[in-house]
């Protein structure tokens, strides 16, 4: 049944579509060019990425080192939790931190029911949306984007791209080393829903909340800066 | 689905009787178009990417066939297995063949209007499949036993007292009571995960298909779509064939567009891309993954006048917009698609014939149109469905040879100028005093609802004619004095 | 700014001006007839008013029926086409004329009515923008408080917005008190007030709330169509508004009584 419906639809569109080969379909639609992107809430990328994760009712903060990053954990998990338990995916960036520096105690893996607290180190984080982008694999299960009721993610500035066409650009050579990812997700701000009667609730399906940890080598005032910006 | 849009003045009626429903509604329409504004106004060249996104949805539409092709050899490459459907009854049975030849019991399925078009649940409910929204909204209107009133908020009729009591009947709450709409959120949040683990189908829709690369793309704000997609151990994508674009990078940029209209946000929570089943180093995902392409009509669509309706992104601003709409809601379109993309597709994807009074919904206000991120003329897509409905005679009588007459008339000056110069002097007599008409024969349907204003005591042109002959004979006599 | 206006420069003194009545100021308003006349001449237009003229075909066109409005658009476009400019005092009617004839005609018609709509402009439109009419040098009248409603088809197929204020600031001394959600239409839509009309009486209901809330005397507009329906609901629930049509209002003449009020 289904390959004579395939075959019916071609057809018909063999029918209506417009006759060319594969070569000029392709230099039409490169003649058509990229979009415009809307230009960063604020100059540089630090500043623009967390004043746009801030827009997106996710909380920020800053780590000039992999250890400065490891005692953020640290200190968010114990002012929330009054613990220093998470999950973490294999990701050898994530296994390579000090995580003794601040006591904190990953366990590698995929979020289990009961646990609370999955932290991702995010492949990039687009300025744009001031969203992280992680992809399915052994290093980020999608059980940890989707089922704790926090998510703490971790984004190294060098990974900061402008916009979304550049975040195409990187997982393009990703794909072409290590095939096409199964699943790719931008995720920009805690789980959320706006379904009873328009009022926005969070924690719809997944993480209730969103703390984002950029590290790297970012000025010193960008997140007081991002702050009063997001506030506009 | 059911479809009840031959009564859609009945239904508008019903509907602007219920103020508590009238009221919500109302709110609507105050708020949805200034969160749309604000997010629009903030991105300077939101115009400038609309043409962008037009210009590459038609030249995708204009080689629909060509990357159709692409997308299924790319997404077959990618490990899915690609279906073609021709209607909604070939959807239904392919989507349940695959669940049988899993011996599935549970589905856990995202919001998709694809399937709200085909009516898969119930179809798979008959077959004994437990199955189960996971949208908050669809979830609500599931459990109630109703059907969308919204495309992007399906269950904004609903108030959360009416939610509340609906949880109180469906689940086995003890003492909990759910005072506020955090905790109602919750209670969902908490009966719906348990599915999502037991569940052993997955079906969600698409907002787009990828031709160069086999992915669909997902936008959600819950997370809920990305649940079924990566939880269960089958996932099941059900969506049209129009829906392709060319480039990954064409997604995201009708996305930029998508999200403003719709939710007034930059971008929702999670935007996703799936390619297929889980990969051989993956730890989670499904180990089968499907791709079920629906046809249902969008073959003829695109080879007739209406093919713009085919770059509609599904964003429900015309709906937000519509002042219609906001007056008598969606179920009153009697469909899956209400409002001014409704009163097309309706048509459309099911007849003209079932549906006539939906095209006649509209002001020709424009406004649909003004704030369409896709750019499609709805209100001339809407007059085109009226033509087509004096053509094949659907509109009532009545009317048509009226309007007929009107204009055949107009096109006799002298007869209509006759004639118009009689009866207004006569209507003038006998409204002057009061300056309106609570009744007059023959316009019952403006006088139902308003007073008629009456006339001033002749036509311009019977007036004016007087006055320039008057000035004639004024001239000639001044001449003659001469 | 409306883009079409744009590009004209101010004509030289003298212009014939073709006046086109539309069929609801000839048949429910001629005094919107003759304010408009008296406006144009006042700014130094010599008006004609061509006698063939009835009606601009909207009702047949909005209806779908585009086969019978056919020969009615080409017979304005054959009475109108002579003169410098077209001056219509309704939005709709000249959106009807400059966006919707080219649509519907073919060939050497489809060029007249290209031509036409070139040189047709809406009332407030041509009065502010093209012939730039100066106050008329005597004290303001004493008005209640104005709101302005902005029909759909001006507001969106014509741009027409500020123009009208701009008017009434320059010729009546008027500061318009403005509506809210003015850009939401008042539910007449032609024919669709008497098709709908359930519907359309929740949609004229909302804009009446917005048009008391203003506290304003009295509702001006520049499209006879919304404002009788506008007026007559006004009437049937006995709210205390004056309705106009601005080129009244321009005119000072408020002698005349206003829409659907008494003698």
């Amino acid at each position: 049944m289904s390959t004579s419906a395939r075959s019916d639809i071609f057809s018909r569109l063999r029918e209506v579509s417009r006759d060319a080969s594969a070569e000029q379909i392709q230099r039409e639609r490169q003649a058509l060019g990229t979009a415009v992107a809307p230009a960063p809430p604020a100059p540089g990328l630090c500043l623009g990425f967390l004043t746009n994760v801030l827009k997106n009712r996710g909380s920020v903060d800053c780590a000039s080192s992999r250890s400065e990053a490891v005692k953020a954990i640290g200190h968010h998990l114990y002012s929330h939790f009054r613990s220093h338990r998470l999950v973490a995916g294999n990701d050898p960036r994530l296994a390579a931190m000090p995580w003794r520096d601040a006591g904190v105690l990953p366990r590698f893996g995929s979020l289990e029911a009961g646990e609370p607290v999955a932290l991702s180190f995010a492949q990039l984080g687009v300025v744009e949306t001031g969203a992280i982008l992680t992809w399915t694999g052994r290093a980020n299960p999608a059980a940890n984007n989707l089922l704790p009721e926090h998510h703490i993610v971790l984004v190294d500035t060098a990974d900061l791209v402008a916009t979304m066409e550049q975040a195409w650009e990187r997982i393009t050579i990703e794909s072409e080393k290590n095939g096409r990812p199964r699943g790719i997700n931008f995720i920009a701000g805690p789980s959320s829903t706006a379904d009873i009667e328009g009022q926005l609730v969070y924690g719809a399906h997944g993480p209730r909340h969103w703390h984002v940890i950029l590290l790297g080598n970012i000025p010193a005032d960008a997140l007081a800066l991002a702050r009063s910006s997001a506030s506009v | 689905m059911e479809q009840h849009s031959d009564t859609f003045l009945e239904n508008a009626s019903a509907a602007l009787k219920n103020s508590a429903q009238a009221e919500r509604r109302d709110f609507i329409a105050l708020f949805a178009p200034l969160i749309r504004t604000a997010a629009v106004e903030g991105f300077a060249e939101f115009d400038t990417l609309r043409a962008h996104v037009k210009r590459v949805r038609q030249h995708s539409l204009d080689h629909l066939e060509y990357y159709l092709g692409k997308f299924e050899h790319e997404a077959v490459h990618n490990g899915n297995h690609v279906h073609f459907a021709r209607d909604g009854a070939e959807m239904n049975s392919i989507v349940l063949e695959i669940c049988q030849q899993h011996s599935a019991r549970r589905v856990a399925k995202g919001k998709s209007m694809v399937t709200e078009e085909t009516g898969l649940n119930s179809f798979l409910q008959r077959a004994g499949l437990q199955v189960m929204e996971t949208d908050l909204g669809e979830y609500i209107i599931q459990q109630a036993g109703e059907t969308p009133s919204h495309i992007v908020a399906p269950a904004l009729h609903k108030s959360a007292g009416e939610i509340r009591a609906l949880f109180q009947s469906k689940h086995d709450l003890g003492a909990r009571e759910l005072p506020e709409t955090v905790d109602l959120v919750s209670e969902a949040r908490q009966v719906l995960r348990e599915h999502f683990m037991k569940a052993d189908v997955g079906i969600i829709g698409a907002n787009a298909l990828i031709a160069e690369n086999g992915y669909s793309m997902l936008v959600t704000n819950e997370g809920n779509g990305d649940l079924c997609a990566n939880l269960p151990r089958v996932l099941i994508v059900c969506t049209t064939i129009d829906r392709v674009l060319p480039l990954a990078q064409d997604a995201t940029a009708m996305l930029r567009l998508l999200v403003r209209s719709a939710t007034g946000q930059a971008q929702t929570c999670y935007t996703s891309f799936y390619s297929g089943p889980r990969r051989e180093n993956d730890v989670d995902g499904p180990i089968e993954t499907h791709f079920v392409l629906l046809d249902n009509k969008r073959s003829d669509i695109l080879g007739g006048d209406y093919r713009e309706m085919l770059e509609c992104i599904r964003c429900g601003a015309c709906l937000n917009h519509c002042p219609i709409y906001t007056s008598v809601g969606g179920h009153a379109y009697g469909w899956v698609y209400p409002g001014p993309m409704g009163s097309i597709l309706t048509p459309l994807l099911t007849s003209l014939e079932q549906s006539n009074a939906l095209p006649n919904a509209c002001t020709s206000c424009g406004r649909c149109a003004e704030v369409c991120p896709a750019d499609i003329p709805l209100p001339d897509l809407l007059r085109d469905l009226r033509h087509e409905e004096t053509t094949k005679k659907l509109n009532a009588p009545r009317w048509r040879r009226g309007l007929k007459m009107h204009a055949w008339l107009a096109r006799h000056p002298p007869l209509y100028q006759a004639l118009t110069g009689m009866v207004i002097p006569v209507l003038n007599l006998f409204g002057r005093r009061r300056g309106s008409f609570k009744r007059l024969p023959l316009a019952s349907g403006w006088t139902g609802q308003r007073d008629f204003p009456a006339p001033q005591k002749g036509t311009f042109m019977q007036l004016y004619k007087a006055k320039l002959k008057r000035q004639a004979a004024q001239e000639a006599k001044r001449n003659h004095e001469h | 700014m409306n883009e079409h206006a744009e590009q004209h420069v101010a004509p030289p003194r003298g212009i014939r001006v073709a006046l086109f009545v539309t069929c609801l100021a000839d048949l429910l308003r001629p005094s919107v007839a003759f304010a408009s006349i008296k406006l144009l001449e006042r700014a130094g237009c010599d008006v004609i008013v061509p006698l063939q003229q009835t009606c601009c075909g909207q009702p047949a066109y909005n209806n779908g029926n585009y086969e019978d409005t056919i020969p009615l658009a080409k017979q304005v476009i054959a009475t109108l086409e002579g003169a410098d400019y077209v001056v219509v005092p309704s939005g709709s009617c000249a959106g009807m004329i400059t966006h919707h004839y080219p649509k519907l005609l073919e060939g050497q018609w489809r060029d007249r009515a290209l031509q036409l709509a070139a040189n047709t402009f809406e009332l407030t439109v041509f009065l502010a923008e093209i012939v730039r009419i100066k106050a008329p040098g005597k004290a303001f009248p004493k008005l209640p408080a104005v709101t302005y409603h902005d029909g759909c088809a001006g507001l969106r197929e014509m741009g027409i917005r500020e123009q009208p204020r701009q008017l009434l600031r320059e010729l009546c001394g008027i500061e318009v008190k403005e509506l809210n959600h003015s850009d939401v239409c008042c539910g007449f839509g032609g024919t669709f007030c008497a098709k709908m009309p359930e519907i359309s009486a929740k949609m004229v209901d909302d804009k009446l709330k917005n048009v008391m809330a203003t506290g304003a005397g009295i509702l001006a507009g520049g499209d006879l169509g919304c404002l009788l329906n506008i007026a007559g609901r006004a009437r049937r629930h006995g709210e205390d508004i004056e309705v106009r049509h601005i080129a009244e209002l321009l005119c000072q003449d408020l002698d005349t009584p206003a829409i659907g009020q008494g003698t």
